[in-house]
């Protein structure tokens, strides 16, 4: 039997029993939607969280943290007294780790160890003051939103939030709040304060020009008020009454950059295994990656056995599609067609009641996921809205090789479930077909 | 469908000739449509042979029978066993599906048969909305459909009226002219009218003519 002859065949056959081909195929239907809309649900999910993982820094950066030392931790109860607890970050641990292939630059960090806040005319602020020995910004990947990334001595860099926090603290409830202040280029107040032996608050105030607003990525930088490290030292000494001697005890943190996205999970390891903390948006994305493997094998799971149990259906229709056409199979085989014959329009049948219910389940789900998408982002702009997060980029994403597939998957399943009717319809004895009643 | 066997056909030994309108004789449950069923490659023989023309149906597989059936017989059923969801033009030419005809010269080809077997008027006509004589009507013309050197029919006259199952005859009279080999299994006496060669069958076997006659009378 020629392939355009037998595809027209099952077309008629099909088209004979539509109303029993269109039942048969809504359970196909279901199963397919439910797998397609689950799948870009999980699919939506990771995009929107990998978007906002994404700006939480480039790839290539590690943030190295002062650890444990191995035999310290490895030693129940703890080192003993005078042993530092912890492998501080000073300038023979930066030798060290620079000593690692594909290490590109390391960046050390000082914070403020006092309390602060930033005072712009009568309005305030407060953002964590961090010290990097940088001249741009940009290296850390930031962008700015205003003025520049440049970092000069006297000069600060914002972050986006604090940017857009400051608040006027003498005003009283519902008076109108006044509008983020202009900020680049002018000159704000920094005022920290320490406490005296006798509990008295002494405060000093430092001024910086604000050569630049960052732009806000959800990440740590949006609470910073970026100075040059040379600026940040005499403050940290007046804070604590010492000189700062931060190659000998050590920086709060590194800022690693690898010279390549490959190498950085395994440099991380390797700087972990002598004795830091270290930690790579990276390692987020894998885990985030991972987690929505699973959640998709388990979105994928439910349709699937939506889909077995339309299989089950299409293999009752066949079976019984057999038994009332067990005459005609006979007929068939009197008039001459061969076993293969027979076999290969039943199992198009099945198969093309399974592409049927695949392509409806296609169009189902995918429309579902474009309403749901519709939903889902109006509620979740106003909940990011409502907790102050980024808002979503997409709720429900379907990518372009899930409704392929689903449909060939369909009839693969509509295939497969008519294997065992097909074949005792394809192996009846020719003369027991034609006597039946 | 039990597992039981039975012996349809036993020793029976016939020989038919090519251009013959042979008629099979015999009561209900003498193994003449088994006959008929072995002949047209449906049914396989436990033992012995089946020589039609230079085929030996006792060495072919199934695919092989499966060709034979579609090149060189044409079955005509007591039951007509047209399938009830085609027209009389979708029915006469479902032969040429697996044959791998043309399709557009099934068309013609169909229209031709149904026009020589005197239904040019009923084409598109479904098997209910046809008579009993009509419907066998059609199934010849499938039968020819493939031009089939052989001609089987199982007690063609067996569901109609005297006047249609004449008419059946006739047609069948008029297929032999023509040059087909007919073999008609039948319990119609008329039948003898037209047949050039008479088998009689009793219980698998052949007997002769005298022989069956009195074994009729005999159980009448």
């Amino acid at each position: 039997m020629k392939l355009l002859d037998l595809l027209r065949m099952i077309v008629d056959n099909l088209n004979r029993r539509k109303s029993r081909v269109a039942l048969t195929a809504v359970g196909v239907v279901i199963g397919t939607a439910s797998v397609v809309l689950l799948i870009s649900l999980a699919n939506g999910m990771q995009r929107n969280t990998a978007s906002q993982i994404g700006n939480m820094g480039d790839l290539t950066t590690i943030y190295v943290y002062p650890g444990m030392p191995m035999e310290v931790s490895a030693r129940a109860g703890g080192g003993g007294m005078g042993a530092p607890l912890e492998n501080p970050l000073n300038s023979d641990a930066i030798e060290q780790i620079s000593a690692l292939p594909g290490i590109e630059q390391i960046i050390p960090r000082a914070d403020l160890m006092a309390g602060s806040t930033i005072k712009f005319g009568k309005l305030e602020t407060w953002a964590a003051i961090v010290g990097l020995p940088i001249q741009d910004a940009g290296i850390l990947g930031y962008t700015a939103k205003e003025g520049t990334t440049q970092l000069e001595r006297g000069a600060a860099i914002l972050g986006g939030w604090a940017a857009k926090n400051f608040y006027d603290p003498s005003l009283r409830p519902g008076q109108e709040p006044p509008p983020p202040p202009d900020l680049v280029g002018q000159q704000v107040r920094v005022v920290i304060f320490k406490y005296s032996e006798d509990g008295q608050e002494i405060r000093k105030t430092y001024t910086f020009r604000i050569a630049g607003v960052l732009t806000e990525a959800r990440a740590e930088a949006d609470n910073w008020l970026l100075v040059r490290m040379d600026d940040l030292v005499p403050m940290n000494e007046w804070a604590t009454g010492q000189r700062a001697n931060y190659k000998r005890n050590g920086y709060n943190q590194l800022i690693v950059k690898a010279s390549s996205v490959e190498t950085v999970v395994d440099l991380t390891k390797q700087i972990t295994e002598m004795g830091y903390m270290a930690w790579t948006p990276q390692d987020v994305v894998q885990g985030m990656n991972s987690l929505f493997t699973i959640i998709q094998v388990i979105f994928g799971g439910i349709g699937a056995i939506a889909l077995l149990v339309a299989a089950i259906g299409i293999a009752n229709t066949m079976t019984m599609a057999i038994l009332e056409r067990t005459r005609e199979i006979g007929l068939m085989k009197a008039i001459g067609a061969s076993n293969r014959d027979v076999l290969s329009i039943f199992l198009g049948e099945a198969a093309g009641i399974g592409l049927v219910g695949g392509l409806g389940g296609v169009l189902l789900g995918w429309g579902g996921g474009k309403m749901l998408n519709l939903v889902l982002l109006r509620t979740l702009t106003t909940q990011a809205a409502e907790s102050g997060g980024l808002p979503p980029t997409v709720a429900v994403y379907t990518p372009v090789w899930l409704p392929i597939f689903a449909v060939l998957f369909a009839a693969v399943i509509g295939l497969l479930s008519g294997l065992y009717p097909a074949l005792r319809a394809a192996t009846l004895e020719p003369v027991m077909a034609l006597k039946y009643e | 469908m039990g597992q039981q066997k039975v012996v349809a056909i036993n020793g029976l030994e016939i020989q038919i000739q090519r251009g013959s309108f042979t008629a099979i004789m015999g009561p209900s449950g003498s193994g003449k449509s088994t006959l008929l069923y072995l002949l047209g490659g449906l049914d396989r023989p436990t033992s012995g042979s089946i020589v039609v023309g230079e085929s030996a149906l006792d060495q072919m597989d199934e695919n092989e029978l499966a060709a034979y059936r579609r090149q060189k017989v044409g079955f005509i059923f007591q039951s007509f066993n047209l399938v009830q969801s085609m027209t009389a033009l979708e029915n006469v030419e479902f032969p040429m599906w697996f044959s791998g005809t043309q399709p557009k010269y099934r068309r013609q080809r169909a229209r031709e048969l149904l026009k020589q077997v005197g239904l040019e008027d009923r084409l598109l006509h479904r098997p209910t909305e046809l008579s009993g004589g009509q419907q066998q009507r059609v199934a010849i013309a499938r039968a020819l459909v493939n031009d089939p050197a052989l001609i089987l029919a199982d007690e063609p006259t067996g569901n109609l009226d005297t006047q249609s199952g004449q008419n059946i005859m006739l047609l069948l009279s008029e297929l032999h002219r023509n040059g087909k080999t007919i073999l008609v299994v039948s319990h119609d006496t008329r039948m003898l009218r037209y047949a050039t060669d008479v088998i009689y069958i009793l219980d698998g076997r052949a007997v002769s003519e005298a022989e069956y006659r009195a074994t009729s009378e005999l159980s009448m």
